[in-house]
């Protein structure tokens, strides 16, 4: 958070409080140059696929945040790589760098190259004086767009009025119509940021074929553009948030898993009228929530001495606790209310490192076999019901389309238990052991004994 | 044609059966048409299990004669797809019906290209007859359909015939040129020309008699899903025509208990020498193992690696994933009783609940958020150990409606949904 102060102080310069509606189109050319383009590229063994994310610019060294959404979780951040920043209307990129993603907002933060930082203006240079303001109900509001690749992500304006204002469980005010790209931020009238275009807010249109009289319609979801923003005071306070690694460590981590909402009827059945709650599907082994004392089927209360507040949808709830977790660091402490039948009972967790995520997972591809093992974690023990103390084995990560290990039966997602008889107690030896069978020129099969459900199977792998 | 030709013609009969049906959240009736031949003047009917099993509460059978006769269910095998009826004797009798019955021929016996014909009702066209070869008569299938959601077992290879055979054939009769039952009629590849397929008498003979005797056929289990060895002889280091290979041990099975692990080559069963090279060794190997009286002791001799090892295990009782059915008009749901078998299939913690196997749009069950797929674990607290937790609670709310709270599992997550009037 130290390193906010003084971009604040830097924004305070740029900004020219007006007292009558300013001149739109000069405001809206000033705000697009704290908005850019980022393109990525997600090379995985079979191919390499270009994507392009919208970014607003946060603080003057070229730190860019985009979008949750931006980036697929599952995939393991050394598969995405070449990232570049366009500034809008401009075909030329330049090279970035990817800096994580930040548990709690969501955010994937990307740092733009020192060439191209003295062209980037800070969303925090239209701040304003004071605390970040929440738009009025029917209140005008307007934002940045950009157009795609072939356009030279050439910069638009978007406009609309707040329709409604809800948490989410962060702040977020939906729009009437679309008023930003997902990412990009958004603006009141005098030209102060508002908000920020929420990424999962797509509007949905219904189109009807005109070639076709009574044809069916056709559901259109517009992802270029969104109609709801996270408002300000959901944004400022966690631009700093910029993850330490790629894969924003420290996550801190409870293991209470599949967090459902408790509905209104539930709460009236169980006489918590009041009250919002989340069901605990599962404890996971060995975690903070099971040295807690956690139980499966408890339904979580209230955290830190706090009642769970009430959200409009009532799943909302679930992100929320969610979002409390993730607000913390490793070690922390994380005092959790919860009905257990009809006992109300205070659990204290000492919430530790999460275990080792899928996307952190060593891989490697085997070209002669035609899949790629993927060192089994945790999380793959806990969706496989297995003992988390059993972490052996390897999992196809990705099998090759009509190579021998897909010709022999061999899925994504199977458990390589033994290969050869011999069974894989880790990930290296299952590299070695792997290796060997390639490097073995007269080599005719090699025997997998995978598990995959409940059941298991012997695959036999032809090489020749 | 032979005298036991026209004997067996006259003892083929057509089948209506109407059927419950609880898929839809509601008790419904399916009527479908099959084929059966009679067995005994005390006027026994072989069919197919997929034709006539515990869901029929009404069954007619149409005689050789057109005169038209109900007939009940003595017991079914749905691991073999057979099922056994008995006549109404008292109305036959009364009404002075009379009917013929055929005789079982020796399937072992049938060589390829031997000439067969199949009769039956093919789409409600009844006394049918049609005529073919013995295109295989050790033919391997895995039946991944099952009959209407319970299992078929491979403890048998199948007859297959060039006969032309087309839906309601089913149950009816394969037989040779003196009339004699060589198979049942239950498969046929649709879209295809003339792949059909028969259970072979001398399974069915086997099953007809412990249907009389008992109304089911009670098998022994050990857990093991066979593989054959074909090719893999040499990786694994055994002699051509020796072994067969455990490719899964289920969870908790007498097998896994024993320690049996897949990747296993099972070389003797009680010191008989196992032979499962080919995939069409397969079934004789588990007719073999489930023949065993229920609680028998077995010893398999085994191969691990370079070592060889055996182990003794007890058998249990092979029993369906398939559980108890009902349906709740009140909440417009159907249910089945989660099963040992489908807890383990399905990596339940136990099989505590009952599945849901449809919704009634409209009804409290669908408003409250329930759907197929879920699993009730709970009502008003009550863990649902039996389908009679459920219906007490359905009775008690048919009387006087009251919020009831359920806790459904879906996938792994668990919620809470309360039903109310």
């Amino acid at each position: 958070m130290k390193r906010i102060a003084p971009i604040l102080a830097a924004a305070a310069s740029l900004w020219v409080p007006r007292s009558h509606a300013a001149d739109l189109p000069a405001l809206w050319a000033e705000r697009a140059k704290c908005t850019v383009a980022v393109e990525y590229v997600t090379q995985t063994e079979l191919e390499r696929r270009p994507t392009v994310a919208y970014g607003t610019v946060v603080d003057s060294a070229g730190t860019i945040i985009l979008p949750s959404a931006a980036i697929d979780l599952r995939v393991a951040p050394g598969q995405i790589k070449d990232f570049k920043v366009y500034l809008p209307g401009d075909p030329e990129g330049s090279p970035a760098e990817y800096l994580g993603r930040d548990a709690y907002t969501g955010w994937h933060f990307v740092r733009a190259s020192p060439s191209i930082v003295g062209r980037l203006v800070p969303v925090t240079a239209f701040v304003g004086p004071g605390a970040p303001r929440e738009p009025d109900l029917a209140e005008e509001v307007w934002g940045v767009g950009l157009r795609n690749k072939d356009e030279d992500f050439t910069p638009y304006i978007l406009q609309s009025h707040v329709a409604l204002v809800q948490a989410l469980p962060q702040r977020t005010a939906i729009a009437q119509q679309e008023v930003a790209g997902p990412g990009l931020p958004v603006f009141d009238r005098e030209g102060r940021f508002v908000g920020l275009g929420a990424s999962s807010f797509g509007q949905t249109f219904l189109e009807f074929s005109g070639a076709e009289r009574g044809g069916s319609p056709i559901m259109l979801v517009n992802l270029e553009e969104s109609s709801a923003f996270l408002v300000a005071s959901e944004v400022l306070p966690y631009i700093g948030r910029i993850p330490k690694n790629v894969f924003g460590r420290p996550l801190a981590w409870l293991g209470a898993y599949g967090l459902e909402p408790m509905d209104r009827e539930v709460a009236a059945f169980l006489k918590l009228e009041s009250q919002s709650g989340a069901v605990v599907s599962e404890v996971l082994e060995g975690s903070p929530a099971e040295k807690a004392g956690m139980k499966a089927r408890d339904i979580i209360l209230g955290v830190d001495g706090k009642a769970l507040p009430r959200f409009r949808p009532d799943r909302v709830v679930v992100d929320y606790v969610e979002r409390l977790i993730a607000a913390r660091a490793p070690g922390d402490t994380m005092a959790l209310s919860v009905l257990r039948g009809a006992d109300r009972l205070e659990l204290r967790a000492a919430l530790e490192e999460e275990p080792r995520l899928v996307r952190e997972a060593n891989r490697m591809y085997f070209e002669k076999i035609g899949f790629t093992a993927r060192e089994f974690v945790y999380g793959d023990a806990i969706a496989r019901h297995s003992r988390a103390g059993e972490l052996s084995g390897v999992v196809a990560h990705l099998v090759k389309p009509n190579s021998p290990a897909d010709i022999a039966g061999l899925r994504p997602d199977d458990w390589i238990k033994e290969i050869d008889g011999a069974a894989i107690p880790d990930f290296a030896a299952a590299v070695a052991k792997l290796s060997s069978i390639e490097k073995d020129a007269f080599r005719a099969e090699t025997v997998f004994l995978v598990s995959r459900g409940s059941d298991t199977a012997v695959l036999r792998i032809k090489l020749r | 044609m032979s005298g036991g030709f026209d004997r067996l013609l006259d003892s083929v009969v057509r089948i209506d059966v109407s059927e419950v049906n609880f898929d839809e959240g509601a008790r419904r009736i399916d009527a479908s048409i099959g084929s059966g031949v009679i067995l005994s003047q005390d006027g026994l009917i072989l069919t197919n299990a997929h034709v006539v099993g515990p869901r029929a509460f009404e069954i007619n059978v149409t005689l050789s004669n057109l005169e038209r006769v109900g007939a009940k269910l003595i017991g079914w095998d749905h691991w073999t797809d057979l099922s056994l009826l008995r006549i109404n004797l008292d109305d036959a009798k009364r009404r002075g019906l009379a009917f013929k019955h055929a005789e079982f021929g020796d399937s072992d016996r049938l060589y390829v290209g031997e000439t067969v014909f199949a009769v039956g009702t093919p789409h409600g066209l009844t006394r049918t007859v049609t005529r073919g070869i013995i295109s295989n008569n050790n033919r391997y299938f895995e039946d991944t359909e099952g009959v209407d959601g319970y299992e078929t077992g491979n403890f048998n290879t199948w007859l297959q015939t060039d006969a032309a055979i087309n839906p309601g054939n089913s149950g009816g009769p394969l037989v040779t040129e003196d009339g004699r039952i060589v198979g049942i009629t239950s498969r046929a590849y649709l879209g295809a020309n003339n792949l059909g397929f028969a259970i072979p008498s001398s399974i069915a003979r086997r099953v007809v008699a412990g249907l009389v005797h008992d109304g089911s056929i009670t098998r022994s289990y050990i857990g093991i899903v066979p593989k054959a060895l074909q090719d893999l002889e040499g990786f694994f280091d055994v002699a051509t025509n020796t072994g067969m290979l455990v490719d899964s041990v289920e969870s908790g099975s007498p097998a896994a208990l024993a320690g049996i692990r897949a990747g296993d080559i099972i070389l003797a069963i009680d010191g008989k020498k196992v032979d499962g090279r080919f995939p069409e060794q397969l079934p004789s190997i588990e007719n073999l193992i489930a023949s065993q009286p229920v609680g028998s002791t077995l010893a398999l001799a085994y191969k691990r690696g370079s070592a060889e090892a055996s182990a003794t295990l007890v058998t249990s009782r092979l029993e369906s994933r398939m559980g108890e059915e009902w349906v709740s008009e009140t909440w417009g749901i159907s249910v089945r009783k989660v099963s040992p078998a489908f807890a383990r299939e399905n990596q339940l913690r136990d099989d505590t609940g009952v599945l849901v196997i449809g919704v009634q749009r409209g009804f409290p069950a669908d408003v409250a958020g329930l759907s197929r797929g879920d699993i009730i674990t709970k009502i008003n607290q009550s863990p649902v150990v039996s389908l009679d937790v459920i219906k007490a609670i359905d009775a008690a709310y048919g009387a006087r409606p009251a919020p009831t709270l359920f806790e459904v599992q879906r996938e792994r997550r668990v919620s809470l949904i309360v039903l109310k009037p």
